[in-house]
C-alpha cells in the first residue's frame, strides 16, 4: 500500500523520559517521518500543540505535571485528531480507560519499532484518507466513497452490506480477517449465526470484483478462518 | 440449619418412647403387685371359706373350726351368721362390736353385702341355711359400692385407652416444646453463627440469654479469623503490588533496549553478523517482556486480584481471531498454524473473560513456538463434547516424556508451592493457562499430541 502521503504528518510526542523520546524520534525518522515535535511534560506539549496543530499525538500516561488522559482532553478541546497512548501500564483497566476517553490505540512498553510503526500507520491511514482513494485490486478498483466497483471501465454499485464487508477487509488489506469480525462489521455486535449470509455476500462481492469469481484472486478464502483482500 | 429439626425429632421420639416404656413398666409392676396380693388376703375368699367351714353342733349351736377362727382373730375381724328364715343373728364371734345389730331386714342384707355395717367393711359368704358376714376393722378396706359398667363403655375401652395415650403424648410434646422453645431460640443464632464462620464473613451473635458464653466465644473466633484474613489479604496485596511495581518499572528501560536493538537488527548499513547480534538482543528482550507480563498476571490471578469480567462469548470466534492474528503477524514460516475445528461447528457459547481466554490460548501457541525452534506445525481445534467446550492446541514438535507430562499435570508450579525449588519447573505460561481455566471453572489437560508432539486441552463448561 502506498502510504507516503502520510509521512509529512505532524506528530506530537510526549514522554517524561528524554532517552525514550530520543528513541521514538529516531524510530519515526528512520521510517521517513520528519515533522515531529517532542515534549517532556504537559505544559510543553500544550504550547507545542498550540503553535502547530499536530495530526497525531503519542502520549505517555504518566507525566510529571499530570496524566496523559487529562492532556488528551485538553489537546482535543480545539481540534479533533487521533491519539495513541504509550504506557508502562499493561493492565486492561487502563486500556479500557484510555479507549473510553476516546484514545485511538494503546501501545504497552516495551515495544518493537515495527510494532509502533504498524500502529501509527494504521491510525494515520484510518484518519487521513488519500484524495480519491481508489483501491486497486488485481482485476478491478474499489471506490469506497461512491460505494462502487470499477471493472473493465464498468461501474458496478455495492450494497451497504457489501461495502461494510469490503471496508473491513480493506482496513486489514493483505491480512486474514475472521468470519466473526466480518459478521460484526456487517451486522453489529453478537453476530451469531450469520455465517451463511456472509458466504452469500462474499459470493456476490466476488462476482463484482473478480474476473473469474469461481477462481478468486483478490478476495481469497482461508478455510475455516476467514477471508483476505489482496490489493496491489 | 437442617440439623435442628432433626434434633427436635430425635428428642421428642426418645421422650415419647420413654413415656410408653414407663407406662408399660408401671402396668406390669401393678399387675405383679395385685396378683401377689389376691390369693391370701381377699376378704371375700375368707368369707367363703368361713361359710363353708361353719359347722352346726347340737342342733342350734354353731362353731368355727380353729384355723379359720384364728385367721379372723389375727386380722381383727368379727363374724356373724344370719339365719335364712328369721333374719336373726344365730351365731357370732366373741369380738363383735356392740353397735352391730342382731336382726336384719332384706334391704339391710343387700346394703351390707355391697358396703358396710356401721362403718365396718363387711364381706359375705353363703353358708347352709344362712349367710356368714365378716366385718373387718374400719380402716382395713375400702369398698367400691356400685361396681357396674355398661357394655358400651367396655367395648370402647381399647379406643379410649389409645385416645388417652395420644392425648398424653400430645400433652408431653406440648410441655417439651414450651420448655425447649426458649433453648432452641438461643441455640439457633449460635448454630447460624458457627455455620457462617467458614464463609469468611464477619459473624456476630447476640451475647444474651442462656448461651451467652458460647456466643461470646463465637464472636471472638470470628474476630480472630477476620484479622487473620485481613493480614493475609494485606500480605498478598503487597506481594502482588510489588510484582506489579517491578514489572512496571522494568518496562521503560526495556523499551529502550528493545527499540534500539530492533532498529539495529533492521539496519542495512551493518554487517549481517552485527545485525544477527542485535536480533538476539531483540529476541531475548521479547522473552523478558513476556516474562514480565506473565509474572504480573500470574501473581494477580494467584492472589485473586485480577478482575474477571465475564460475559457470554463465542469461544470459536475468540480462538479464530488469535489464530488469524498469529498467521497475520507472519513471524516466520517455521511455525505454520492449522485450523482443525469442524466447519459445521460455528457457535460455542461460554461465559468467559475474553482477554483472559485470549491470553491463555496465545500462551499455548507461543509455548509451542518457543519449545520448537527448529519449527513445527501447530494445530488449533475447538470441539464440543457433553456440554463441555475443549480448546486444543497441539504440535508435531519435540513433545515431552511421560514423566514430564505427569509433572506438568500434577506438580504445582514453583510460584505457588511451598517447598524448596531444587529442580527446574515449567515456565509461567502454562501456570497462567491453568489459572485462567480454573477461573472459568474449567480444567487443563497436558498430553501427548496425536501429531507426535505436545498437546494442551482447556475444557470449559458451555453456557446453555
Amino acid at each position: 500500500m502506498d502510504s507516503d502521503y502520510l509521512k509529512n504528518k505532524h506528530i506530537l510526542l510526549v514522554d517524561d523520559e528524554q532517552e525514550l523520546l530520543d528513541m521514538v524520534v529516531s524510530i519515526l525518522k528512520e521510517e521517513g517521518f520528519f515533522n515531529i515535535s517532542a515534549a517532556k511534560n504537559r505544559k510543553e506539549a500544550l504550547s507545542l500543540a498550540s503553535a502547530s496543530k499536530p495530526d497525531l499525538a503519542i502520549l505517555d500516561v504518566m507525566l510529571p505535571d499530570g496524566n496523559g488522559y487529562q492532556l488528551m482532553e485538553q489537546l482535543r478541546q480545539d481540534n479533533e485528531y487521533p491519539i495513541l497512548f504509550l504506557t508502562a501500564h499493561g493492565e486492561d483497566e487502563d486500556k479500557f480507560k484510555g479507549f473510553g476517553l476516546g484514545a485511538d490505540d494503546y501501545v504497552v512498553k516495551p515495544f518493537l519499532p515495527k510494532e509502533l510503526i504498524f500502529r501509527i500507520m494504521a491510525i494515520l491511514r484510518r484518519s487521513y484518507k488519500e484524495e480519491n482513494p481508489l483501491v486497486k485490486l488485481c482485476d478491478s478498483e474499489i471506490d469506497f466513497d461512491c460505494a462502487e466497483v470499477i471493472k473493465n471501465g464498468e461501474h458496478i454499485s455495492l450494497t451497504a452490506k457489501e461495502h461494510d464487508i469490503l471496508a473491513a477487509l480493506y482496513r486489514n488489506a493483505n491480512r486474514i480477517v475472521t468470519i466473526d469480525a466480518l459478521c460484526e462489521a456487517a451486522w453489529g455486535d453478537n453476530p451469531f449465526g450469520y455465517e451463511n449470509s456472509l458466504m452469500a455476500h462474499i459470493r456476490r462481492i466476488r462476482e463484482k470484483i473478480e474476473t473469474n469469481p469461481s477462481r478468486p484472486v483478490s478476495l481469497i478464502t482461508v478455510k475455516g478462518l476467514g477471508y483476505k483482500l489482496m490489493i496491489k | 440449619m437442617k440439623s435442628i429439626p432433626k434434633l427436635i425429632r430425635r428428642y421428642v421420639s426418645i421422650l415419647l418412647l420413654s413415656c410408653i416404656l414407663l407406662f408399660a413398666l408401671n402396668f406390669i409392676l401393678l399387675a405383679a403387685f395385685a396378683s401377689r396380693q389376691t390369693p391370701n388376703s381377699s376378704p371375700w375368699k375368707t368369707a367363703e371359706e368361713a361359710a363353708d367351714a361353719l359347722q352346726q353342733v347340737n342342733g342350734s349351736e354353731y362353731s368355727l373350726p380353729e384355723p379359720i377362727a384364728h385367721e379372723l382373730k389375727s386380722s381383727d375381724a368379727w363374724a356373724i351368721f344370719i339365719d335364712e328364715e328369721t333374719k336373726q343373728v344365730k351365731w357370732q364371734t366373741a369380738n363383735l362390736p356392740k353397735s352391730i345389730p342382731l336382726s336384719y331386714t332384706l334391704s339391710d342384707i343387700a346394703s351390707l353385702t355391697r358396703g358396710y355395717i356401721d362403718g365396718y367393711p363387711t364381706f359375705t359368704g353363703k353358708a347352709e341355711n344362712g349367710l356368714i358376714v365378716l366385718g373387718y376393722p374400719k380402716d382395713k378396706f375400702w369398698k367400691h359400692m356400685w361396681p357396674s359398667w355398661d357394655y358400651y363403655t367396655i367395648a370402647r375401652l381399647p379406643k379410649l385407652v389409645l385416645l388417652v395415650l395420644a392425648a398424653n403424648a400430645a400433652f408431653i410434646f406440648l410441655i417439651y416444646m414450651v420448655a425447649n422453645s426458649k433453648l432452641l431460640k438461643s441455640i439457633r443464632p449460635i448454630v447460624t453463627g458457627i455455620q457462617n464462620l467458614p464463609s469468611g464473613k464477619p459473624v456476630y451473635v447476640n451475647e444474651k440469654g442462656l448461651l451467652s458464653e458460647l456466643a461470646f466465644h463465637i464472636n471472638r473466633t470470628s474476630e480472630i479469623l477476620q484479622s487473620q484474613n485481613n493480614q493475609l489479604q494485606k500480605k498478598e496485596t503487597a506481594r502482588a503490588n510489588w510484582i506489579a511495581g517491578v514489572s512496571h518499572d522494568i518496562r521503560t528501560p526495556l523499551s529502550m533496549v528493545m527499540g534500539y536493538a530492533g532498529q539495529l537488527a533492521e539496519d542495512t548499513d551493518l554487517t549481517d553478523e552485527k545485525r544477527q547480534k542485535a536480533a538476539v538482543i531483540v529476541k531475548q528482550s521479547k522473552r523478558m517482556r513476556n516474562l514480565i507480563n506473565d509474572l504480573n498476571l500470574a501473581s494477580k490471578l494467584e492472589y485473586n486480584m485480577q478482575p474477571i469480567n465475564t460475559k457470554k462469548e463465542n469461544i470459536i470466534a475468540i480462538v479464530r481471531q488469535i489464530v488469524v492474528d498469529y498467521i497475520n503477524m507472519d513471524i516466520d514460516d517455521r511455525h505454520p498454524l492449522e485450523w482443525e475445528t469442524d466447519e459445521s461447528l460455528t457457535l460455542c457459547p461460554v461465559t468467559a473473560d475474553k482477554n483472559l481466554i485470549k491470553r491463555a490460548i496465545s500462551n499455548l501457541i507461543q509455548n509451542s513456538i518457543n519449545h520448537n525452534e527448529q519449527g513445527c506445525k501447530i494445530y488449533v481445534k475447538v470441539a464440543v463434547n457433553n456440554k463441555k467446550c475443549s480448546i486444543i492446541v497441539s504440535d508435531d514438535g519435540i513433545g515431552a516424556t511421560d514423566e514430564q507430562i505427569e509433572k506438568l499435570n500434577h506438580a504445582p508450579h514453583y510460584m505457588v508451592c511451598d517447598e524448596n525449588v531444587t529442580e527446574q519447573r515449567h515456565g509461567l505460561g502454562l501456570l497462567i493457562v491453568k489459572q485462567i481455566a480454573a477461573a472459568h471453572n474449567g480444567t487443563t489437560i497436558v498430553e501427548h499430541s496425536p501429531y507426535g508432539g505436545f498437546s494442551v486441552k482447556i475444557i470449559l463448561p458451555i453456557q446453555e
